[in-house]
């Protein structure tokens, strides 16, 4: 192999390397369930953590003066426990109670303060049980809070 | 016709293995004679068949309501259009990897047909491995995803659960089959590759040969990854188009070292060089590509849009541990007919800098895969399971990219071998100077972030480049055909000759454009949450937003409220348009989704979102983005695939030569 070929993958090792080190170092989020966030952050805040879990209601969504959705979430694999979480934006398509989340966010004063929510779903939408109900939604009516 | 699609399949299946099997033997025997080649043709053909014969069989169960099939019950119901019955064939994983099966296929059978010019050495090997392909995908198909299983339940269900409301959008039509193409299309690299491995026919003809189906799989899989981006953008409401999801990362990844093979076999074709590295990339491009389809099908790591967890991962890594078994196995067997024929002389080079662009390439693919495996790694490592975002892959890849793109500008128009100082200067002076004035330009607007000014800078660097080089062709041209005159017909004649070199620009060109688009939208978007009553204007960056009314619609399928909102420049009275952003309620899933207002411009979109109206029905809530020049980032993927398509389209035998010629005389000016 010639030495140009070799310094130049040489050189960009070291360079994606330190690119990706640094980025994880600063980046990264603790991926709890919500029951992990509940042990885990009984004596403490917790920062930069990705939970996912499954919404349980009550669910409340307030348009003004500010978007702020409020819910709780609970492990989807069932557990003890449910986690509060405040996320203001606004409410992700397809998001109601029995729906799987994943929460971006820290946990502050025992509440999720959410930076980013997303629902879980297109391709994940497979009842199991012939004629299980699907989770039930928000139907939209004039008053939607 | 459940029994139809079935026996279908299984025949398929069973041709499948004997295609693999046969073109094993034929290939490893002595002798392949031209009837034992046609045999392996027609049943490579056949499988491409029955399979299409299996798919069509699934969408007659969907458009006539079968409901004692699973699959049809899960993803399908009355009140559906038609047009979706049919999308949901690929709603779910069952019908995908139906599709996936057939596309696979339907690759090996254009192989096939067109299998009569290829060195006859390689075909016996070249129908086994891509049959191998099409086996492994029927295989899982057959016995664990089979779509024509007949729903447990004691009674036959009057209605379906009906397709997400999500996947109810004409993109679904579009986007994963182009998606899949893609996949698919890069099997045949692959297969051709590991025949040549295999019979030992290790000349450039195949490696040339491989580089036009390269081509048209990138293309498809650009298109595809392009629509996906657009759809979230129209359906999803978030205002963006890429979200660095595990899903999508899976999709980009191939994209990555696909292109970087595009890049490096022109080193191999030219200069017999990065022999190793070609298959190295072809490998990698065909693993990643059954890795993606792995990380949506196994569940190991978190995604808003992943498929629901299953048992047939392990298949995946099954065959995934196979591919690289096999392929190093063959590059070691073959490792003396597989060394350089000489060395990157300089760093001054095309082969050095188009090994450069290989290197961001890769260090980006690795990147995105890290990011998307991190929480397994951590997990695995420190037992504790973290995971990275947004912020990460943005921190890494932003100025990989930034260095893709000044590598784009110079790889086409430094020399081969090696560039003296005077043909730097000469290839590089005018573009370096105009990026730096467009840079100091924009410091002097008031653009002030580093990457969005270099962003723009090196984009401009791009286009000076690829100016420069079609001014140097024409200049070359009329030197050769018009007496030293200049004329348009110089321009079609470059066109013609070179159309392929002019392709790759046409790619470059629609690079440099999405740059742009991306950085603006990143950099300059902006997004605003605000309530309005009836006749109550809001302002956002130079236009005003005045709600109208509210208006209801039932529809079959579902219920919406409609909000009317006028939008205005802001220096105007006069209606520019009426946006009517929606909230759905679909009555058999249960679900709520937002409909997006869009008005796409040439300078911004603005993009309206309902969120919400109040108890007394009074007031409307809503979100706003303004997305500067985001509808160039639509224009430059579709001069992408334009380019892809130029570049992909055969090259007339008699044009090879002129080629060869007129490419001579560019190079020498």
């Amino acid at each position: 192999m010639g030495k140009v070929f070799i310094s130049l993958v040489v050189v960009f090792i070291v360079i994606g390397g330190a690119l990706v080190y640094r980025a994880t170092q600063s980046t990264s989020s603790l991926v709890l369930s919500p029951s992990e966030v509940l042990e885990k952050g009984s004596s403490r805040d917790l920062k930069r953590i990705r939970v996912g879990g499954r919404v349980v209601d009550p669910i409340q969504y307030q348009t003004e003066p500010q978007m702020i959705l409020s819910f709780s979430v609970k492990n989807p694999a069932g557990g003890e426990g449910v986690v509060p979480v405040v996320y203001r934006g606004l409410k992700p398509d397809m998001f109601a109670a029995g729906r799987d989340v994943l929460i971006d966010g820290d946990y502050l004063g025992g509440t999720i303060q959410a930076a980013k929510l997303q629902t879980q779903c297109p391709s994940k939408y497979e009842p199991v049980v012939p004629g299980a109900a699907p989770a039930e939604g928000d139907k939209p009516t004039m008053a939607m809070n | 016709m459940v029994e139809f699609g079935q026996f279908s399949l299984c025949i398929a299946w069973l041709l499948a293995l004997a295609v693999v099997i046969g073109g094993g033997v034929v290939g490893s025997g002595a002798r392949t004679t031209p009837a034992r080649l046609e045999s392996l043709r027609r049943g490579t053909i056949l499988v491409a068949l029955t399979l299409g014969t299996s798919l069509i069989a699934l969408g007659y169960l969907f458009v006539t309501n079968d409901y004692t099939v699973q699959y049809v019950w899960q993803y399908s119901n009355r009140d559906m259009p038609w047009i979706y019955k049919i999308t949901a064939i690929w709603g779910g994983m069952d019908g995908s990897m139906l599709l996936w099966c057939f596309l696979v296929a339907a690759f090996s059978a254009c192989v096939a047909l067109r299998s009569r010019v290829y060195p006859r050495a390689i075909v016996a090997w070249l129908f086994s491995f891509l049959s191998s392909s099409t086996l492994f995908f029927t295989t899982i198909t057959l016995f664990l995803t089979n779509p024509f299983r007949y729903l447990k339940s004691p009674v036959v269900m009057p209605d379906g659960n009906g397709l997400n409301p999500l996947l109810q959008n004409e993109y679904m039509a579009i986007h994963p089959p182009m998606l899949y193409l893609g996949f698919t299309g890069l099997a045949v690299p692959y297969a051709f590759c590991m025949a040549a491995l295999a019979s030992g026919q290790m000349s450039n003809d195949w490696i040339r040969l491989t580089r036009r189906w390269t081509l048209i799989g990138w293309t498809f899989l650009t298109a595809g990854i392009v629509l996906g981006g657009h759809w979230a953008y129209l359906e999803l409401g978030w205002g963006g188009f890429w979200a660095w999801d595990p899903v999508e990362n899976a999709s980009f990844l191939p994209w990555l070292s696909a292109t970087a093979f595009l890049h490096s076999v022109m080193v191999q074709e030219r200069k017999g060089m990065l022999k190793v590295w070609n298959i190295f990339l072809i490998v990698l491009t065909y693993a990643l590509t059954v890795f993606g389809t792995f990380l949506t099908r196994s569940g190991i790591v978190q995604s808003v849009h992943a498929f629901a967890s299953t048992d047939i991962g392990w298949t995946f890594l099954v065959y995934l541990s196979t591919i690289i078994i096999v392929a190093l196995g063959l590059s070691i067997y073959r490792r003396t007919e597989l060394k350089p024929e000489r060395a990157i002389e300089s760093f001054f080079s095309r082969e050095a800098v188009f090994l450069l662009n290989n290197l961001v390439l890769l260090s980006i693919c690795f990147a995105v895969l890290w990011g998307v495996m991190f929480p397994v790694f951590s997990e695995a490592v420190t037992g504790v399971k973290q995971t990275v975002g947004i912020p990460f892959f943005n921190a890494v890849n932003v100025p990989l990219f930034l260095a893709l793109i000044f590598l784009m500008g110079v790889g086409p128009s430094i020399a081969w071998k090696r560039s003296s100082l005077p043909q730097l200067l000469r290839s590089f002076a005018v573009p370096f100077v105009s990026a730096f004035v467009v840079a100091v330009a924009l410091v002097f607007a008031g653009v002030v972030e580093f990457y969005p000014v270099l962003a723009y800078s090196l984009s401009f660097f791009g286009l000076m480049t690829i100016l420069g080089e079609v001014q140097r062709g024409l200049s070359a041209q009329k030197g050769i055909t018009h007496a030293g005159t200049w004329s348009p017909a110089n321009l079609t004649t470059l066109w013609r000759r070179q159309r392929v070199k002019y392709g790759a620009h046409v790619i470059h060109f629609g690079v440099l454009i999405m740059t742009v688009a991306i950085t603006a939208s990143m950099a300059h978007k902006i997004e605003r949450e605000f309530t309005l009553a009836p006749g109550e204007r809001f302002s956002v960056g130079r236009f005003s937003l005045e709600l109208n009314e509210f208006h209801e619609e039932q529809l079959a399928n579902y219920e919406a409220i409609q909000a009317h909102v006028t939008l205005r420049a802001l220096t105007s009275e006069t209606p520019l348009e009426v946006l009517v952003p929606e909230m759905r309620f679909y009555r058999k899933n249960k679900e709520t989704t937002t409909e997006v207002a869009l008005r796409m411009g040439q300078r911004e979109d603005v993009y309206l979102v309902l969120a919400g109206v109040d108890e007394t029905g009074t007031k409307a809530s809503m979100k706003v983005f303004v997305n500067p020049f985001q509808v160039w980032l639509w224009y430059g993927a579709i001069i992408m695939v334009v380019g892809g398509i130029i570049v992909a389209i055969p090259v007339p035998r008699g044009a090879k030569v002129r080629d060869s010629v007129s490419d001579k005389v560019a190079q020498s000016v």
